[in-house]
């Protein structure tokens, strides 16, 4: 039995045995059509009686172009397929890319490297990771965040990379059995500033994440960091509150001012602008006020709790800066956009006229160490040196970012008294 | 209601062709042709209907077209069709246990069919097995009368009858060859118990049906909008996966040449 097209060649061939269609047949024939560009001929090698009627069929289902066949000497029969143009999937299959062992270590920031991420990503790819075959027809997600400047700084590999490997256990990592008690004034400042810190890091965990599916997965790596600021913050959460209660101190007062600050926080509508207040700015304030609890902690649970929450919130800050410094360098009208969201935000809290009450004393009693005039007088100096660094390290990193000098001292001048 | 509007009838033979209509009428709109549809619950009735001029265009099964065909006195006109519509054919599958090797085996077997009214499950198979000289009258005839009035479009009674070979209730049966490879393809067919024996002759399937008196614009206009509709853009894909095509065709009349005989002889013409 032959037909006119029996005597073409073919570029694949497969060797079916005796397997009947449904019986396993398919599973060699799908993938290899699948290597093939639209036109390019299957050879099928079989010994099954009923492939013989049912390839054709099958190949009317799927709108591939069933050639014809040839008898072999061997009673075999040779089935030729053209792939079909309206049939599966459309583009090549993924070349092999080289990922270098690190010390026996795949780093994400290498697999990056290697499969770079589109300046512009295609809301009909959907769900489908970076490099794969998409089968065209289906249909249009709702990502609103699809261009890579706008989304992916160049460092965000690495940043995941030494996120996931600085992960810890608010439960296990840190000493607890080392708070004892203390004067009960102190106690009851230390538990004040650990309700502050939770009810500003549960801002920092909601604000990202109302960002994270507008961002097209082709900037996966994107999602997967915030995945971990999400998760630092998670954690965050649980030690302050740990903290607030092991003592015996309790958790304290949550503020109006600081609930309308981060209000404010959570109804920003731009994700470079929530990264810039919430991240560069807010918790960037936040590591000169971490540092500050460390260096005044009563104890070395307090110590290093907050020391391994400033490492967290360090990582923060630097993906805020790249992502912020990276979009600059891209959008020259985004300094305006950034400066108009602080004026806006500084307008909302016009009434607030410095660090809520509560945590200021908390703050001062803390570096006094004791509830004596003397002790209290070089608290308050304390105090007052950290709001002093906090100005001058929020420049910084606002020169950092990419701003200019005057730029950077607007901003910091309208940044809320509130920290966060 | 625009008189200007095509109205087109099909068959509710599934909650889905709701879906379908409410999307083709869209896509139609988009293409500056306004449509409208009615559904009917059987072919009977939209053949009728049709024919009474009350409807526009019909999409009609093979059955229903012949019977279109011939009441028009070969005068109606065909508009389209799919490009799976084309080059049809039956299956007659077997248990691998029946020692069923040639067609002449069948002979004192149980034979599961469709629906009387499905072309591919019972008139055709039946109709090509008598031509290869298979006496029916000595084959025991398990039918499935599922769904009458809908052509065997619902599929049931192709399923009915795999069912049947499956358990045992039926040595031989007679599918659609799209059904056949669909639920191989979909690992639901048992190739230790059942396979293949043969492959009838290939006929066509739907077709949409208009009376001669339709106006040339609107049959034009109609099949401009069902062309422009493709398989790789997303808005028509998921109508066309729901219809069962990737691309509408022009149509062709020869594929029915052998359900013509099949009917004639059989006295239903």
């Amino acid at each position: 039995m032959s037909s006119p097209g029996a005597g073409s060649t073919a570029a694949v061939a497969i060797d079916g045995g005796d397997l009947p269609l449904g019986g396993g047949l398919l599973a060699l024939v799908r993938p290899a059509l699948d290597l093939l560009r639209p036109g390019g001929v299957l050879a099928v090698l079989s010994s099954s009686r009923s492939v013989n009627e049912d390839l054709l069929a099958w190949c009317r289902l799927e709108r591939h172009e069933y050639l014809g066949s040839e008898a072999l000497p061997d009673s075999r029969t040779r089935y030729l397929i053209a792939r079909g143009r309206l049939a599966g999937v459309q583009g090549d299959r993924e070349h092999s890319v080289h990922l270098p062992r690190r010390e026996g270590r795949l780093l994400t920031s290498d697999l990056l490297a290697a499969v770079p991420m589109p300046e512009r990503a295609d809301n009909a790819t959907g769900f489908a990771p970076r490099g794969a075959q998409v089968e065209p027809g289906g249909p249009q997600y709702p990502f609103s965040l699809t261009e890579r400047d706008r989304v992916a700084p160049p460092e965000v590999g690495q940043l995941y990379d030494q996120a996931v490997a600085a992960q810890w256990d608010a439960s296990r990592d840190i000493p607890w059995n080392k708070v004892k008690p203390l004067p009960p004034a102190l106690e009851r400042a230390l538990g004040q500033i650990m309700t502050f810190l939770a009810e500003n890091e549960l801002s920092a965990l909601y604000v990202p994440s109302r960002f994270l599916p507008r961002i097209h997965p082709a900037f996966v790596e994107v999602a997967q960091f915030l995945a971990t600021q999400l998760n630092d913050e998670a954690r965050h959460i649980d030690v302050f509150l740990k903290r607030a209660r092991a003592g015996g101190g309790g958790v304290g007062v949550s503020s109006a001012t600081t609930s309308r600050s981060l209000l404010s926080l959570l109804e920003l509508e731009d994700f470079t602008e929530a990264a810039f207040l919430l991240s560069v700015l807010g918790e960037g304030t936040f590591l000169d006020l971490l540092r500050y609890i460390e260096r005044y902690a009563p104890d070395e649970a307090t110590a290093e709790l907050t020391r391994r929450a400033r490492l967290d919130e360090a990582r923060h800050v630097h993906f805020g800066l790249a992502h912020v410094r990276h979009a600059l360098a891209h959008d020259p009208a985004l300094y305006g956009r950034l400066e108009a969201a602080v004026r806006r935000r500084a307008a909302t809290l016009h009434n607030v006229g410095g660090a809520p009450s509560h945590l200021q004393d908390s703050l001062t009693i803390l570096a006094a160490q004791d509830t004596s005039p003397a002790a209290v007088r070089q608290g308050q100096e304390a105090f007052r040196e950290l709001l002093e660094s906090m100005h001058e390290q929020r420049l910084k990193r606002l020169l950092n970012a990419g701003f200019t000098p005057g730029q950077a001292q607007t901003i910091s001048d309208l940044h809320t008294p509130n920290f966060m | 209601m625009n008189d200007q509007s095509i109205f087109v009838g099909a068959v509710a033979y599934d909650p889905k062709v709701v879906t379908i209509w409410e999307g083709m009428r869209e896509h139609f709109r988009e293409q500056g042709v306004p449509m409208d549809f009615a559904l009917f619950s059987n072919y009977e009735r939209q053949v009728e209907t049709l024919l009474k001029g009350y409807i526009d265009i019909a999409w009609d099964t093979p059955l229903a077209h012949v019977r279109v065909k011939h009441r028009t006195g070969g005068k109606s006109l065909s508009l389209a069709m799919r490009d799976s519509d084309c080059g049809f054919r039956s299956k007659i599958v077997t248990r691998k246990d029946a020692g069923i090797r040639a067609l002449p085996d069948l002979h004192g077997k149980t034979l599961a069919v469709g629906s009387r009214d499905s072309t591919q499950a019972r008139i055709l198979p039946l109709h090509f097995l008598k031509q290869e000289g298979i006496d029916l009258a000595s084959i025991n005839v398990l039918a499935f009368d599922t769904d009458l009035g809908k052509h065997g479009d619902t599929g049931t009674s192709e399923l009915d009858v795999l069912a049947a070979l499956h358990d045992g209730r039926a040595q031989a049966g007679a599918v659609g060859d799209l059904i056949w490879v669909a639920e191989q393809s979909a690992g639901r067919v048992d190739s230790n118990k059942v396979e293949v024996l043969w492959t009838t002759p290939d006929f066509d399937h739907c077709m949409f049906d208009a009376l001669p008196t339709l106006p040339q614009e609107k049959a034009d206009a109609f099949r401009r909008a069902l062309f422009a509709m493709h398989w790789n853009d997303a808005r028509h894909r998921r109508l066309m996966e729901l219809e069962g095509l990737r691309e509408w065709v022009p149509p062709r009349e020869e594929g029915y040449q052998s359900l013509v005989a099949a009917l004639t002889a059989a006295g239903e013409l």
